[in-house]
């Protein structure tokens, strides 16, 4: 047991002031630790940067990209079997090199290409994935508007590259080709892979470029599809996205930047702006002392339990116990102004009531002892009779 | 260290510069340079805060509802004068005003601040810390600095029911057969004879003595003396309901907990002339804790009882002591009841009422009246004091205290909408409880006094003379 011994005689008073800031010393002293700690991760986080790979986000379907989603695996295994694997980054690039000779032209759909200049390239074209300008690389090949899940599909057709590789990862856009072209993998009403030959080359149109990345090149017959696509004895020329947007392309006359639009001097202002935000954001923000907490007595309201009651009575619409509460506390009144004791049976206090008041003893007893009222309405005016009663007793 | 607003216009200024200047980038340089030169000057050759020392004085004590002063002396030892801003840091409900002081001390001389204090609730109000904001010369930046200047102010409860002592001490009188009307006293001790005045009651003429003189003669009598009164307060949950409206507005009575309407004063206001208004969206602010009406009580029937020669002791308990007075002197007893309850604050718990009985039964050795203040809550009791009553009844006189709730009565009074029927029967159902468990406490010997929080001091007093004019004590 807990007992608080307080002297009631005096409450508790002051003594000396003495600060409690702490001090340059005790701020060092206490925050050093933290300081040290974030030191090291700063400089672990820069030495991570500064020796690591210094690999890029992932380029998929990239002949130089060694994560799962690019295609270094596939070009070394090319370049074993003595293809020459080209990789350009620009329509020009590809242009250059199909004036060295025959070749076979790689377009993903993860390049975006001046399709008008590479379709009047001659020699064979592998088309991978939905490639913008398809109807143009790929005369007479349309998609179909659903798309097929990737996944291992079975060749079922007489193309030889298909059939020696068997089974492969084929999926993404089903294709229809032209009179005369070969479907393979199926996919609903199309084909994921169309090969076809017309004046310029072979055209092989494939629906996903999933069997071609470092991630599944060693499942199913994945590595032998790819590299009996591309294992024509012509060089590739592989297309893939420049490295970073080429500049002086932009619209306009000029050509020129939101950037080089703005006077020189917005940079700087924005800088000062920002310390002035700061500097007034501190002035602000620095508080005149510490928060004083204080435990505050609770606020309830003593009704509260009586008031819910009452909401609990009518949300369940509880006429009965409701009229039973008003009908007791009334006769609970009666009883006592009528001089009867507390044992009273109902005849009794009806007949002493009935003597004392203009009312119908027949509509007292219902009122006082009868049925509960059967709707809300009713228990309204059960409750103003009851009131009735007790005021016409009071008035005697 | 603390900035200023005139840091930031500089800053901002700083910006127009840099707009213009024809080399903006060593013009942000420079400007950055400047304003953190200024700063660095500003903050060297601010008064130093630390050194700083704080003197109090003031009062200690005080009641509710009324102000006191607390006088603060800063005292600069060091080289250089301190300009700026102070904050003598209060708990909320102490009241303290002026929050922020500006405030002027030379090197080597000391100033005052005086700080006002209107609490808004009982309780020990502290000083937690002095802030002092030390502005430079340039007054772009200042030093800010804490210090502990402790003092505390204790808040008594305001004891409002005193005006109701002059009347119940001429009662007093009356019974003790001091009056001037030449009232018979009534009490049951004989006091003395005396000659036989015109205007006494011809019944107490003492037909013995008056044949042994030759004078009539009559006895007058006066109530016992140093009969003992133990006030015993539940500060349990129970008497932390809020009831009534406060005389005082306590701390958090208006707008604070379970959302409370701003127009809560307005609805108070327009209460007390037209009855409180009821209805879903229209809640009254609560008044006082039952705790804070019951202490009223207590401090009335204690100071009546004093002056009536009776010895007064108190206890507080929930489920343990919280406080415990016993043995004043009857000039000091009343300090000493404000002093004791002026910290105890309901708590939150069920009261344990075998402890509370078992509390008073070790404390009080010989027969008293035990006047036990709690709310005369049907669930409670009977959980609680109904089976240990016997107990306590059997060696003691025990009268029960309760406030009740005027907001219940006036729910039960109107019965106009279907909301409002429904909001009656609940309030006859907790009525109706009341009676039967006040019928239940007086058939076991229990004196009870259940009324409303104006009417519960002079109602408790009214009964404490009534008890002493038949003798009961």
């Amino acid at each position: 047991m807990s007992v608080d011994t307080r002297s009631p005689g005096s409450p508790p008073v002051a003594g000396a002031s003495r600060p409690t800031s702490p001090t340059p010393r005790s701020t060092w002293r206490a925050g050093r630790l933290i300081v040290l700690l974030g030191l090291v991760v700063v400089l672990a986080a820069v030495a991570s940067v500064l020796l690591g790979s210094g690999r890029g986000p992932a380029r998929p379907l990239d002949p130089d990209d060694t994560s799962l989603m690019g295609s270094r695996a596939l070009a070394e295994l090319l370049r074993e079997r003595g293809v020459t694997v080209d990789r350009v980054d620009s329509t020009q690039a590809a242009v250059d090199k199909a004036a060295t000779g025959d070749r076979l032209l790689l377009i993903t759909d993860q390049a975006y290409v001046d399709v008008g200049r590479l379709a009047e390239l001659p020699g064979d074209r592998l088309i991978v994935g939905d490639v913008i300008g398809l109807p143009a690389l790929a005369p007479g090949v349309s998609t179909l508007p659903q798309a097929a899940r990737p996944r291992s599909r079975e060749p079922g057709c007489p193309l030889p590259a298909a059939r020696v590789a068997g089974s492969a990862h084929m999926g993404g856009v089903a294709f229809r080709g032209p009179p005369g072209s070969t479907g393979c993998y199926p996919a609903g009403d199309g084909h994921t892979l169309v090969s076809y030959a017309n004046g310029r080359g072979v055209t092989t149109v494939v629906g996903d470029g999933g069997f071609m990345t470092n991630q599944r090149l060693a499942e199913d017959g994945n590595a032998a599809l790819a590299l009996n696509l591309l294992s024509t004895g012509k060089p590739v020329t592989w297309v893939v996205p420049p490295e970073n947007p080429p500049p002086g392309e932009l619209a306009g006359e000029q050509g020129q930047s939101m950037y080089d639009l703005m006077p020189g001097n917005v940079r700087w202002v924005i800088y000062m702006a920002i310390i002035a935000v700061a500097l007034t954001a501190f002035w602000r923000g620095r508080r005149l002392g510490p928060v004083v907490v204080e435990k505050l007595p609770v606020v309830v309201r003593a009704a509260e339990t009586v008031e819910g009651r009452g909401r609990l009575y009518r949300a369940r619409h509880a006429r009965e116990r409701a009229a039973a509460a008003l009908r007791a506390g009334t006769i609970d009144r009666l009883t006592a102004r009528l001089g009867l004791g507390h044992g009273a049976g109902p005849q009794e206090v009806v007949a002493a009531l009935a003597a004392r008041t203009v009312e119908d003893p027949h509509q007292l007893g219902a009122a006082l002892y009868g049925p509960p009222p059967a709707d809300d309405a009713r228990l309204v005016e059960l409750a103003g009779y009851l009131d009735l009663i007790e005021r016409q007793l009071s008035e005697l | 260290m603390a900035l200023t607003g005139r840091a930031g216009l500089l800053a901002a200024i700083g910006i127009l510069v840099v707009m213009f200047a024809p080399l903006p980038g060593p013009a942000l340089a420079g400007v950055c340079l400047l304003l953190a030169a200024a700063i660095i000057v500003d903050l060297v050759f601010a008064g130093a805060v630390r050194p700083l020392r704080f003197h109090r004085s003031g009062e200690t004590l005080m009641r509710l509802g009324q102000r006191a002063t607390v006088e603060l002396v800063v005292e600069n030892p060091g080289p250089r004068r301190v300009r700026g801003v102070l904050r003598d840091a209060w708990q909320p409900s102490a009241g303290a005003s002026p929050r922020i002081a500006p405030l002027d001390v030379p090197a080597g001389e000391r100033r005052k601040v005086v700080v006002t204090l209107d609490p808004t609730r009982r309780g020990d109000r502290t000083s937690v810390a002095v802030t002092v904001r030390s502005v430079g010369p340039l007054g772009l930046a200042a030093r800010q600095g804490s210090h502990q200047a402790p003092w505390s102010v204790r808040v008594l409860p305001p004891f409002l029911s005193r005006k109701h002592l002059p009347s119940r001490l001429a009662r007093l009188r009356e019974l003790d057969g001091q009056h001037p009307a030449l009232v018979r006293g009534q009490g049951t001790e004989f006091d003395s004879l005396r000659e036989y005045v015109v205007g006494d009651d011809v019944r107490s003429i003492d037909w013995r003595a008056t044949a042994r003189r030759h004078d009539v003669v009559v006895r007058t009598w006066r109530p016992e003396r140093d009969r003992r009164v133990l006030i015993v307060l539940d500060t349990g949950r129970t008497s932390a309901g809020r009831v009534g409206d406060a005389p005082i507005p306590l701390a958090g009575a208006e707008g604070r907990g379970g959302g409370l309407p701003a127009q809560s004063s307005l609805g108070s206001s327009l209460g007390s002339s037209l009855g409180p208004l009821l209805g879903p969206d229209s809640r009254p602010a609560p008044g006082w804790p039952r705790l804070d009406w019951s202490m009223d009580a207590a401090l009335l029937l204690a100071a009546l009882a004093a002056k009536a020669g009776d010895q007064v002791d108190f206890l507080a308990y929930d489920r343990a002591v919280r406080a415990w007075v016993s043995g004043e002197s009857r000039t000091e007893l009343l300090s000493s009841l404000v002093n004791a309850m002026a910290p105890i604050e309901a708590e939150l718990i069920e009261a344990d009422s075998q402890g509370m009985v078992a509390a008073i039964l070790s404390r009080a050795k010989r027969r008293c009246l035990v006047v036990l203040l709690t709310d005369l809550n049907s669930a409670a009791l009977d959980e609680g004091l109904m089976p240990v009553l016997p107990q306590l009844s059997a060696r003691h006189l025990v009268l029960v205290a309760g406030v009740s709730d005027p907001r219940v009565a006036a729910m039960a009074g109107r019965r106009d909408s279907t909301e409002e029927v429904y909001d009656a029967a609940a309030a006859e159902h907790a009525q109706l409880g009341r009676r039967r468990i006040t019928a239940r406490l007086r058939r076991h010997g229990v004196e009870v006094v259940d009324a409303a929080p104006d009417d519960i001091a002079p109602a408790l007093a009214d009964a404490y003379l009534a008890l002493k004019a038949a003798g009961r004590l």
